[in-house]
């Protein structure tokens, strides 16, 4: 496998989980926001906070309402983010890579992108039923991608690379949905605030698909320190931090030249597992997410040095 | 309610299915009482699904523009072109014929040049020739065929008879859009693909494969194939990518491959570097290798030719079968098929001036109102003069153009190119049309059944080339002795 075919399909994986990802939490916090009284502080502005976009936004825009930060998150071409954004750079990196992938995989990606593009054309996204019309249509087209390749592609080395991408670019967005939780460990939180606290926490688990495994796992009642030891523990959820590491130490292990990432791997997951959840202040929260952050964008350098380099280097 | 033939006119050209306006032809027969059976909603809801179909299979092509690259969804025509299996049976045998006798050619230019030597035709072509390189001479391709994937453009005259314009021996494409056009056609018309016994094309690619391992290396039992593409930026992107897809071949651009101090092709992987057997090039001789021809080719490989001349790796097209290639040594292959197959031409030229004969000269200047004038080496329609389409002002400035350097330009008589019925705004009307079959010729020859029907969509327009305004169609050949 060529390895500019390599850094192509993980960044296609890359692009499209990034694009998944943006659909669900705009999704699940336009739920939210129908259920909170207006001025708590879960408003539209979290959403650029947890991406830590703020100062990017507000060169753009003037208002932090939900027209201007639905469009920044979705439609604005302008920002490199956003879902729309995202599903060109994956359209563009599969556009190049169709040798290696079933047709219907680009047909996939193409179909999805003519979709949002012609949204695009219109003010359609403002109007609250149309976005979840869009954020559906995203949600299902992505769906579908995976399924198709899980049932008509080898699971062979480019298999490999694009869950590779998919499991880096999940695990970030885990741990950033995470940062947004740590709100609700805020001393200063609101009484208001308090007084929702369950239905923010469900929220949490709803916006990585996680509530009913949740549920069947924990068995009791939603709180927090349960819920944070779920989604950055659990060895099953598929979008639990734990969980996608070792989907990318399936995938590394599998590849040749792996050289030392399977140790660096191993020390990753013991760094994971070692985190307690009980009585975390939010402080201390923010600085194992920080720290896990740093350590995923580390793990993308040194995937990217070994497998994608050559290419560069002449 | 208003007929989609009304008005229908066969009187511009020879039209491929209809004799007039109100009788098809035998071949066209059963699509017409097809057509006629669909309202107009129902001929538009088929027009808009196939191009809901282009647009989500992403078949498109790259215009070059002042704005930057744009990518184009492939322009097509849903009604397909019909040609029959009987009068297909002669056109393939003459294609062979005619790809067998040009690859003779080209390795006869390269070794010991007899045709001209027989005094069959003037050195002074071949040396004057851009796409001769003196550094094939002596070079041995496998098979000794130096254009493997040929595309031969033909055109219907006003006689009925099948001419062949051009060959297009260097990186010809169109190709993938052959394949994608009966794809949707498959979509849109699937009644009628059920009930017309229609010639399949879609082994086009394992035969490219096929062709392809056969130029490997004779000691080479799995070979390994590459596409060698120019890149994303490339009008026929499209094509590479899919043809690499369906081949099951990988897809590469220059700076995948690197050519080691063994004289082989190696391409960049995630195991390391692995050996390339055959590379079906899609990049132009000038740009192939940076050592050899262009200095500033960044596309290319720098060492290909020496491993090439080494027979380390297969090159397809080989370099330099672009000799043949030339609108000047086209008038010269009736007589290549006499010569070296002893045989009469079954397909004919288009008879065909060339400038750098003063009498044929002195003929093209004096006739240019009423002649095609092309230069020898260009392709996609650039640089030529349709005299009965152009200005008194255009011809003058043509005039001097061509007596600055006729080596370089050829006449031919304006042909009344054939017509076939084209959805024009919910009506049927006449657009004139070629044809492009693709010939495969390594250890085995092979043609595809139809080719690619260009459409130039424009009215009256005889351009059919994409990049300036043309269109396709699905083309069928019709086994009549079932029918």
């Amino acid at each position: 496998m060529l390895s500019r075919s390599a850094e192509r399909l993980y960044w296609l994986a890359r692009y499209l989980e990034r694009t998944e990802n943006i659909a669900r939490l705009v999704s699940v916090h336009m739920n939210l926001l129908m259920d909170l009284p207006n001025g708590v502080e879960m408003g539209w502005l979290q959403l650029v906070r947890i991406n830590a976009l703020e100062q990017q936004f507000y060169e753009k825009y003037k208002i932090a309402n939900e027209r201007n930060i639905t469009r920044f998150l979705l439609i604005d071409k302008s920002h490199t983010g956003s879902l729309f954004s995202s599903l060109s750079a994956a359209r563009e990196n599969i556009r190049t890579s169709r040798d290696l992938l079933p047709d219907e995989a680009w047909e996939q990606v193409n179909e999805m992108y003519l979709f949002v593009k012609n949204f695009n054309h219109t003010d359609s996204v403002y109007n609250r039923s149309n976005r979840v019309l869009l954020l559906n249509e995203i949600l299902k087209g992505c769906q579908r991608f995976t399924g198709l390749l899980s049932g008509y592609m080898s699971h062979n080395n480019p298999y490999r690379f694009i869950r590779l991408g998919k499991n880096i670019e999940r695990a970030d967005m885990t741990s950033r949905i995470l940062d947004l939780a740590s709100l609700l460990l805020a001393e200063s939180r609101s009484d208001e605030m308090r007084q929702y606290e369950t239905i923010l926490w469900v929220n949490i688990l709803k916006s990585l698909n996680a509530q009913l495994m949740y549920r069947q796992h924990v068995r009791s009642s939603v709180n927090g320190d349960d819920v944070l030891n779920f989604l950055l523990l659990n060895a099953n959820l598929p979008r639990s931090v734990s969980c996608c590491i070792a989907e990318i130490d399936s995938c590394i292990n599998a590849l040749p030249n792996s050289d030392a990432l399977p140790e660096e791997l191993a020390k990753l997951q013991a760094y994971v597992q070692a985190i307690d959840t009980q009585q975390t202040s939010q402080a201390q929260l923010r600085e194992i997410l920080d720290d896990l952050q740093n350590k995923l964008g580390e793990l993308h350098d040194r995937i990217s040095n070994n497998w994608f380099m050559q290419v560069v280097a002449e | 309610m208003k007929s989609i033939w009304e008005n229908y006119n066969t009187e511009i050209a020879y039209d491929e299915l209809m004799s007039s306006e109100f009788q098809p032809r035998q071949i066209s027969y059963r699509l017409c009482q097809y057509l006629n059976s669909l309202n107009k909603s129902d001929i538009d809801k088929r027009k808009i699904a196939a191009e809901l179909a282009i647009l989500e299979m992403g078949i498109s092509f790259t215009v070059y523009s002042d704005e930057g690259n744009i990518d184009r969804a492939w322009p097509f025509d849903i009604i397909p072109r019909i040609i029959s299996s009987t009068e297909w049976r002669m056109i393939e045998k003459g294609l062979k014929q005619r790809l067998t006798a040009l690859n003779c050619f080209i390795s006869d230019v390269y070794d010991q040049q007899e045709f001209i030597k027989a005094g069959k035709m003037p050195a002074e072509i071949i040396h004057s020739s851009k796409n001769f390189r003196k550094e094939c001479i002596g070079m041995k391709p496998r098979h000794n065929v130096w254009a493997n994937i040929c595309g031969t453009d033909l055109v219907r005259d006003k006689d009925g008879v099948m001419y062949v314009l051009e060959d297009n021996l260097r990186v010809p494409s169109g190709v993938s859009y052959m394949l994608e056009n009966r794809v949707i056609t498959k979509r849109v018309f699937p009644e009628l693909l059920q009930d017309i016994d229609i010639l399949p094309i879609d082994d086009y690619p394992s035969r490219l494969q096929d062709m392809l391992a056969s130029l490997a290396p004779e000691h080479i039992v799995k070979p390994q194939i590459v596409v060698l593409t120019p890149g994303i930026y490339n009008s026929a992107y499209f094509e590479h990518a899919y043809l690499a897809q369906q081949m099951g071949a990988q897809l590469v651009e220059g700076g995948d491959l690197v050519v080691n101090d063994d004289d082989c092709v190696y391409m960049r992987t995630i195991e390391g570097l692995e050996k390339v057997d055959v590379i079906y090039r899609r990049i132009d001789d000038d740009f192939l290798d940076p050592e050899v021809f262009r200095k500033d080719s960044a596309l290319g490989v720098p060492g290909l030719m020496r491993a090439w001349k080494a027979g380390n790796v297969s090159l397809a097209n080989a370099p330099g079968a672009g000799v043949a290639d030339d609108k000047v040594v086209y008038a010269y292959v009736p007589e290549m098929i006499r010569y070296y197959l002893n045989e009469e031409p079954i397909l004919p030229n288009v008879q065909t001036y060339l400038c750098d004969n003063p009498e044929h000269l002195e003929y093209v200047l004096a006739h240019l109102p009423e002649l095609v004038v092309k230069p020898a080496n260009e392709s996609g329609g650039y640089g030529m003069l349709v005299g009965p389409h152009s200005t008194t002002k255009e011809i003058a400035e043509f005039r001097k153009i061509i007596q600055q350097n006729p080596r370089n330009y050829i006449g031919q008589p304006t042909l009344s190119i054939s017509t076939a019925p084209t959805l024009c705004k919910g009506k049927l009307e006449p657009r004139h049309i070629d044809l492009r079959p693709f010939i495969l010729q390594g250890e085995n020859t092979f043609v595809t059944a139809g080719g690619l029907t260009r459409v130039a969509l424009k009215k009256g327009s005889l351009v059919v080339n994409s990049s300036q305004g043309g269109g396709s169609k699905d083309t069928w050949i019709i086994n009549m002795e079932l029918n």
